[in-house]
């Protein structure tokens, strides 16, 4: 029973299933309300689902240049993973295996499908995608460094004078004090958190790794087929699972007691942070260049996460 | 018997030494058997001692001689084979055994392999003996051979450029260090009058005079050098770099972990002085200092074996902070990192050292595309980045995990702000070891092939064996650390701590409660929140839905198009623009652009600093030598 239970929690629900359907129906929202900002009608909010079963039936071309094993597993280990984090993030009160994980094992598990597009676009043998990964390479370094600044940040808050990096103790502790959001020593890390989303995802203007009309998608340029859909999908699930994350760490106190209900409650914090962090900011923007994204997160968004960090530190 | 395995498995070595020199210089094959035969009966003399040791807690004394302490006093050499001893005997075991399987078929083209071998027999029973002896003097002896023998191995490939220079730079710091240990030495038989480690511990207990803290600055800094930590880390590079790669593997697997265990030895049981906060934060500041050094280092290089050789130092960075923290978790973290460093950084050099038999050369400007013509080591290759990237679920990922836990909760335990900073370099210096490794994966393994490496075949399988060995362990370290933390860590992490057992077993018991050495005992440390096995399984379980989900939706229309040989439609090439596509790969030095623009001052001056003239070195190791024993005296008391 309890495995068959596992395997519920795995495969539909908060897993694989939910992960993916809401994760496509995030970034359905994202391009339309972008179409809207521009002006434009948009496609209609299932697109994201057409384009990825279309791709699933598309032929798949494997180049001479590439390496055929790495340039195939790429993409299935960096959708796995995504959906392994939708396993570890508590949504409320509810947590499927979050006793089993905690924020370091989330931060490196959020690295692997950005190592996974680096494998997969090195192993394809383009020199775009050497380009390509070398940037998100820099990128990744970028916002790493604010990440887990806000991350030791939320746990020294949540922990006080003892060591807390649960999530499910962090969801606990916001369920007896209130949201994390709410403690104003917290609200830069916050700001950095919504900053960090984005460049993590890869969306304007944080896109210079796939940058599209220089590089032509950069590592993903000689994917076609099914890989390629699988990529797109990780990106639509990333969408889903950093805006949990933000959730899980700073909105954490909401709670009905219903699953279902609090389910609900998520995606819809989600798809305003998704609107909020994504859609806006690239609806106003353009592309950076990487030396602008690295000093932009070195120097901006750390010093936010930092000033949470010490502000937290002085007991505040 | 059992209490002669420990000097046999260092004499063997010796013997072996000798025996290859007067028997080996001829024939090929008597040469490969007497030095595999030493090493093989070395690690099952070693082998054995685990049930013992490990798990029945038993600890081990030997008197060479049979000179036992007469009224107190330690005259004779002693061997002391406790938890931690063997457990970084056991790394120096199975890294020279692997060594010595590679070299075999690595070396064949070189000339004089007699004195090869002679030497890395030396070299392999100067760091055993290092391990295992419980006498200073007897200590410091080992670390002369084990040094000279390495000087000798680094130029042993003299007819290539820089490997004298690298044995000449290495000499001279490796010199000083050895001089500040035997001064320090001098200086703690001047006040205990006594060489035997357990009864100068017991001496010390009481506190230390002045000579005491000059002795234990000298003898800290003497084993900093050993393992290359900033500011000695400079002759590093080259002699790793320029050494045969079976060697660069000894030296990154066991020289420098000889450094750290003698480290360990001093500050935790001969001085007792990991009580002291002031120490801790030494050895905290020296390995951050060192993690981020290294690691920023390594990603301007573009030379594959001197880019693992600041990664080397880098990573003994996290070991020596994981270790200063004093705490049960931060040396649990420390030791099981000293000995993923051994695993992932000797499989990375073996990597480096196939692609070298085969190319004939490191630089990652002229290599690519090498995972199709040797599939087998490029993924032996990848199993150790991802380890050395701590990515999950390999042996890196456990260790530093522990390692972050154990410096934000000592953080979080002392309200010390400057450990979460260690905390965040930690896991930014790890990101920066992920990238320069991505670096030589698209520079020598993916990416296009070029002219030159078309013939490149599979190396033989006597290279490939020790490879898979050190990946299998890899894996298993971070899959069923349980088990790792339960037979080797906890055991180590204790008699780290345990200081009076190691002097009543060496002195007899109730020595050490004359001399007033509280009897500890340590609980062991406690990591929950995570577990490898089940996450394992999760992910079997991800990974196997999606496999199922891409072959039910294969049947119905798509299909996987292969590149063939024979095959020549455009659609097979990679896309140039729309024009004809050619040779062009993005190599080792074209990466990383803009992060290398934004830190183009703080490069530069690195560059400034490292001018690899030997003076500025030594001037750097003196200067360093003042500076911490100024800081002892000032802080401790």
């Amino acid at each position: 029973m309890t495995i068959l239970k596992d395997l519920f929690y795995i495969l539909v629900f908060p897993g694989a299933l939910f992960a993916a359907v809401i994760g496509l129906l995030l970034a359905g929202i994202d391009r339309k309300v972008l179409a809207r900002m521009q002006k434009r009608v948009g496609p209609p909010l299932r697109q994201p689902f057409y384009d990825f079963f279309k791709l699933m039936g598309k032929e798949t071309i494997i180049p001479h240049a590439a390496n055929k094993a790495a340039y195939l597993a790429a993409p299935v280990m960096s959708v796995a993973s995504l959906m392994l984090m939708m396993l570890f993030i508590p949504i409320f009160g509810f947590s499927a295996f979050s006793g089993r994980a905690d924020l370091i094992v989330l931060l490196y598990l959020i690295t692997i499908p950005g190592v996974a597009l680096i494998i997969g676009g090195s192993a394809s043998g383009s020199p775009y995608a050497g380009i390509g990964i070398s940037r998100e390479m820099v990128t990744m370094m970028a916002y790493e460094l604010p990440f887990i600044i806000v991350l030791l940040a939320v746990a020294r808050k949540v922990g006080g004078s003892e060591l807390c990096f649960s999530m499910q103790g962090i969801a606990d502790w916001q369920a007896a004090n209130g949201c994390a959001l709410f403690h104003w020593a917290l609200i830069p890390a916050a700001i950095a958190m919504l900053l960090v989303i984005p460049a993590e995802v890869g969306t304007q203007p944080f896109d210079v790794a796939e940058a599209e009309t220089e590089i032509c998608e950069g590592p993903l340029i000689e994917y076609s087929g099914a890989p390629l859909g699988l990529f797109k999908l990780a990106t639509a699930i990333k969408m889903f699972v950093m805006t949990a994350l933000f959730t899980a760490l700073f909105l954490g106190g909401i709670r009905t007691g219903f699953v279902a209900l609090d389910a609900v409650i998520l995606v819809a914090i989600c798809a305003v942070l998704t609107v909020l962090c994504m859609t806006l900011i690239h609806a106003v923007t353009a592309r950076l260049k990487i030396e602008h994204l690295f000093k932009f997160y070195w120097t901006i968004v750390t010093g936010l996460a930092l000033i949470s960090l010490i502000l937290v530190w002085l007991g505040l | 018997m059992m209490q002669h395995f420990p000097v046999l498995a260092v004499m063997v070595l010796f013997l072996g030494a000798f025996l290859v020199e007067i028997f080996g210089s001829k024939s090929r094959l008597t040469r490969n058997i007497i030095a595999l035969a030493a090493a093989s009966l070395s690690f099952v003399f070693i082998a054995a001692l685990v049930k013992p040791v490990m798990i029945d807690g038993q600890i081990i004394s030997y008197w060479m001689g049979n000179w036992t302490p007469v009224e107190g006093y330690a005259i004779g050499i002693g061997y002391e084979i406790d938890q931690l001893n063997l457990f970084f005997a056991l790394l120096v075991v199975l890294t020279f055994l692997l060594s010595g399987i590679y070299s075999i078929r690595y070396m064949e083209k070189d000339r004089h392999l007699g004195h090869y071998y002679t030497l890395y027999l030396m070299l392999s029973g100067g760091v055993l003996g290092l391990v295992l002896t419980g006498d200073m003097f007897n200590m410091f002896v080992m670390v002369e051979i084990m040094t000279f023998a390495a000087v000798a191995l680094t130029a042993f490939r003299n007819n290539g450029r820089g490997a004298l220079e690298a044995a000449f730079k290495y000499l001279v710091i490796g010199s000083i260090g050895s001089s500040m240990t035997l001064t320090g030495i001098a200086l703690l038989y001047m006040q205990c009058h006594t060489l035997s480690m357990a009864q100068i511990s017991a001496m010390l207990a009481k506190g230390l005079s002045p000579t005491g803290i000059m002795a234990l600055a000298l003898i800290f800094i003497g084993f900093g050098v050993k393992s290359f930590i900033v500011p000695f880390h400079a002759p590093a590079a080259d002699a790793y770099a320029a050494a045969p790669t079976s060697i660069s593997m000894i030296f990154s697997g066991m020289v420098n972990k000889a450094g750290v265990y003698g480290m360990i030895r001093i500050v935790y049981t001969v001085f007792q002085a990991m009580d002291l906060e002031p120490m801790s934060l030494l050895l905290v500041f020296l390995g951050t200092i060192t993690m981020f050094i290294g690691v920023t280092m390594a990603l301007a290089q573009h030379d594959f074996k001197r880019l693992l050789a600041f990664h080397s130092i880098s990573q003994i960075g996290y070991v020596i902070t994981a270790v200063g923290l004093g705490t049960a978790l931060g040396i649990t973290g420390g030791l099981f990192h000293a000995m993923n460093h051994t695993l992932f950084k000797g499989l990375l050099f073996l990597c480096a050292g196939a692609v070298l038999y085969r190319t004939g050369t490191t630089d990652l400007d002229k290599l690519g595309g090498l995972s199709k013509k040797m599939p087998k080591t490029a993924i032996c290759f990848l199993v150790g980045a991802f380890s050395i990237s701590g990515l999950p679920p390999f042996n890196g990922f456990a260790s530093k995990w522990m390692v972050y836990q154990a410096t934000y909760s000592k953080a979080v335990e002392t309200g010390n702000f400057a450990y979460a900073l260690v905390t965040v370099i930690a896991v930014v210096v790890s990101v920066m070891t992920l990238a320069s490794f991505i670096k030589v994966t698209q520079a020598v393994f993916f990416g296009q092939l070029p002219e030159s490496c078309e013939n490149v075949t599979e190396v033989p399988l006597s290279m490939r064996i020790p490879m898979w060995i050190m990946s299998a362990l890899c894996i298993f370290g971070g899959v069923c650390y349980g088990f790792v933390n339960k037979y080797l860590l906890a055991p180590a992490t204790e008699a780290a701590i345990n200081v009076s057992r190691y002097i009543d077993v060496m002195m007899g018991d109730g020595y050490a409660a004359s001399y007033g050495v509280v009897d500890m005992t340590v609980a062991p440390a406690g990591f929950s929140y995570w577990d490898p096995l089940v996450w394992l399984v999760l992910f079997i379980v991800v990974l196997l839905a999606f496999c199922i989900v891409i072959v039910t939706g294969r049947n119905t229309r798509g299909e996987v198009l292969e590149a063939k040989p024979e095959l020549v439609d455009p659609k097979y090439d990679t896309f140039f623009s729309g024009e004809e596509s050619m040779h062009s790969h993005v190599g080792g030095s074209d990466l990383f652009w803009g992060f290398r623009t934004d830190w183009k001052g703080y490069f530069d001056f690195m560059q400034g600093m490292h001018s690899g003239i030997v003076n500025d070195y030594a001037i750097w190791a003196v200067t360093a030598t003042g500076c911490a024993a100024l800081f002892m005296f000032l802080f401790i008391h």
